[in-house]
């Protein structure tokens, strides 16, 4: 199926446009944060915890700032890491599901070990141990989502790899001499990017929600940097009766979490000849 | 099947070692001395250079790093993952003395999902294409979205904060022990529910969406359009030939969810309080405590490779599709 079509079928979801249009619309967003006027991580005790009103559009946290600054910010952070997270967990996935579908045999089989170990651990653990154990930043986080989620794509990319290595460019490449490295990076793996834009979808839902969770425990973005999760933790000890510390940041969480799933499964969807 | 049990087997001692050795590398990784990786900087300072090198000679720390891992290595096999930091208790005392409250919450909260979510889902396979399915199928797309720590966070700010009918966190109420035992065991279900609710949603999403798969891939195939073609009903169709083919891949999904289940429990009982093993994981990071960490992590992708080990033998037993198929590759 070529682009156009797949595009065509995509579009035949009015809740997958919508959602592609909303991703694009939160990135936007995370790319201008820092043009916002009012400082993010400016504190005012003399107005802590306000509810939302003219001068501050959501309110305030519990030391005076501006929770609506603070969601822009968090748009930014949020982002950053669902974006590099996944571009790591893709191009380690890619790398692997590369290999083990091309070459087969004892690769394969080493693969498919290494995949089976990084399984086994729960998922949670290895993050939070990972960004324990060295210095927690937004950098630690997102190599250590990135370390422990490729497994995903590597098994989608060495699927593919399967089903087009013996494909007639393939074929016609290696007769023309092409070196492995060469038919790999240039001729098979543009031709598996489909199934990796479906993992790389859930992907960024995935670690979003990851990386809020473990800002919402206090162990993800080091504090006062705002994430979404982070204002979500100030609203646990302000539960009574704080209630925009509760409702706005756990709705941009879902709503963005939920977008990315949406456009992977219809993504997915478009591009099986079968639904439908 | 004798074959497939033993390379089955075989596998999972590869994996353990793979397992051991992901975790053992993972500490060496860390700069810095494992001792002061175990009692602090600080600590090493007060210790006297003799001390040191004889607790360096315990530890093994003065042979090669492969020696070092074969002695590691002998300590998760029996289990022993060395003392907490916090209270110089075994750490396999003390997840052993966790684990059952982490059991009892997930074994509930997957068992109501698995109850109500696979009819669900496979009813809905059955009315494909109809709106009452689209609706069901974007429903479950967005309870699979929610974040589970926002959920708990509205549960107990409507359940337990504005009604006041449920507890707010932990397992038992302040007066539980002047409860008699209806009582008790009252108190105990109250407490049960807003950590079961949030762990649950979830799981009911995938077990609605893995069976509606699941359901859905063989009623494409031959042999259900064979029965029809032979005139048995659409019930009879449904129930005799396609459900059993489509319930037999759950097993391996049980197998799946529980390094999920563990991960969620971290969030779950962090924040309801609930003293099981995902709390003290969090603990431990907290307080940097590397031994229960470490004992921890090793251990529950034990418990995961174990699952999994029996999710895949019995899938071999009711599919012989399995076992066969691997034999003749």
């Amino acid at each position: 199926m070529n682009r156009p079509e797949i595009w065509k079928r995509y579009r035949r979801s009015r809740l997958a446009t919508f959602a592609l249009f909303y991703v694009a619309f939160m990135t936007l967003i995370a790319l201008l944060s820092p043009l916002f006027p009012i400082d993010p991580d400016a504190i005012d005790l003399r107005s802590r915890l306000l509810p939302p009103h003219e001068g501050h559009l959501l309110g305030t946290d519990d030391l005076g700032r501006d929770v609506f600054a603070r969601m822009l910010h968090g748009a930014r952070v949020s982002l950053t890491v669902g974006f590099f997270a996944t571009l790591i967990s893709v191009v380690i996935g890619s790398f692997f599901g590369a290999i083990a579908g091309y070459y087969g045999g004892a690769a394969d089989w080493i693969v498919s070990r290494i995949i089976e170990v990084v399984l086994c651990f729960p998922f949670l653990f290895l993050v939070l141990g990972i960004v324990a154990l060295f210095r927690p930043s937004l950098y630690t986080l997102m190599i250590a989502l990135g370390l422990t989620t490729w497994t995903n794509e590597a098994r989608y990319v060495r699927a593919e790899f399967l089903r087009i290595r013996e494909a007639e460019f393939a074929q016609a490449a290696r007769a023309s001499g092409a070196r492995d490295a060469r038919i790999i990076f240039r001729h098979l793996l543009p031709n598996a990017i489909a199934p990796v834009l479906v993992s790389a979808s859930f992907g960024v839902a995935f670690a979003i929600l990851t990386e809020s969770a473990l800002s919402f425990l206090g162990l993800g973005v080091p504090l006062p940097t705002a994430s979404w999760g982070s204002i979500l933790s100030t609203a646990r000890e302000n539960i009574n009766y704080a209630w925009w510390l509760v409702l706005f940041p756990g709705l941009a969480i879902f709503t963005t979490v939920a977008a990315f799933n949406v456009i992977g499964e219809r993504v997915r969807d478009a591009l099986d000849p079968r639904s439908e | 099947m004798g074959s497939y049990l033993l390379r089955r087997i075989l596998y999972a001692g590869l994996t353990f070692l793979g397992i051991t050795l992901a975790t053992f590398t993972l500490i060496h990784i860390v700069p810095g001395d494992p001792i002061s990786f175990l009692i602090g900087h600080a600590g090493v300072a007060t210790i006297p250079p003799a001390t040191l090198e004889a607790i360096r000679h315990d530890f093994h720390l003065d042979e090669p790093l492969p020696v070092q891992y074969l002695w590691w290595l002998r300590g998760a096999i029996t289990l022993d993952f060395g003392r907490s930091i916090v209270d110089r208790r075994s750490v396999t005392d003390r997840i052993l003395e966790k684990l059952p409250r982490t059991l009892q919450l997930n074994a509930i909260a997957v068992l109501l999902a698995a109850l109500l979510g696979i009819p669900i889902g496979l009813w809905s396979a059955t009315r494909s294409g109809r709106p009452v399915e689209r609706a069901s199928a974007v429903l479950f797309f967005l309870l699979y979205s929610l974040p589970s720590f926002w959920v708990a966070l509205l549960l107990m700010e409507f359940l337990s904060v504005r009604l006041g009918i449920l507890p707010l966190i932990g397992m038992t109420s302040d007066n539980y022990l002047e409860l008699d035992t209806a009582g008790r065991i009252a108190d105990r279900l109250r407490h049960l529910v807003l950590p079961v609710l949030t762990l649950m949603y979830a799981q009911l999403a995938i077990f609605a969406r893995f069976s509606k798969s699941a359901l859905t891939e063989v009623i494409r195939q031959d042999f259900i359009t064979t029965a029809r073609a032979k005139g048995a009903g659409e019930g009879a169709v449904l129930w005799h030939h396609a459900l059993r083919n489509a319930l037999i891949p759950l097993i391996t999904l049980f197998g799946l969810t529980i390094p999920y289940l563990i991960s969620g429990s971290v969030i779950v009982e962090t924040i309801f309080q609930w003293d099981g093993i995902g709390l003290l994981y969090y603990d431990s990071i907290l307080s940097r405590d590397y031994p229960t960490v470490m004992g921890l992590t090793v251990a529950t992708a034990l418990f995961t490779l174990v699952a999994s080990v029996i999710s895949d033998v019995l899938y071999a037993f009711a599919d012989p599709r399995v076992r066969l198929g691997e034999a003749a590759t």
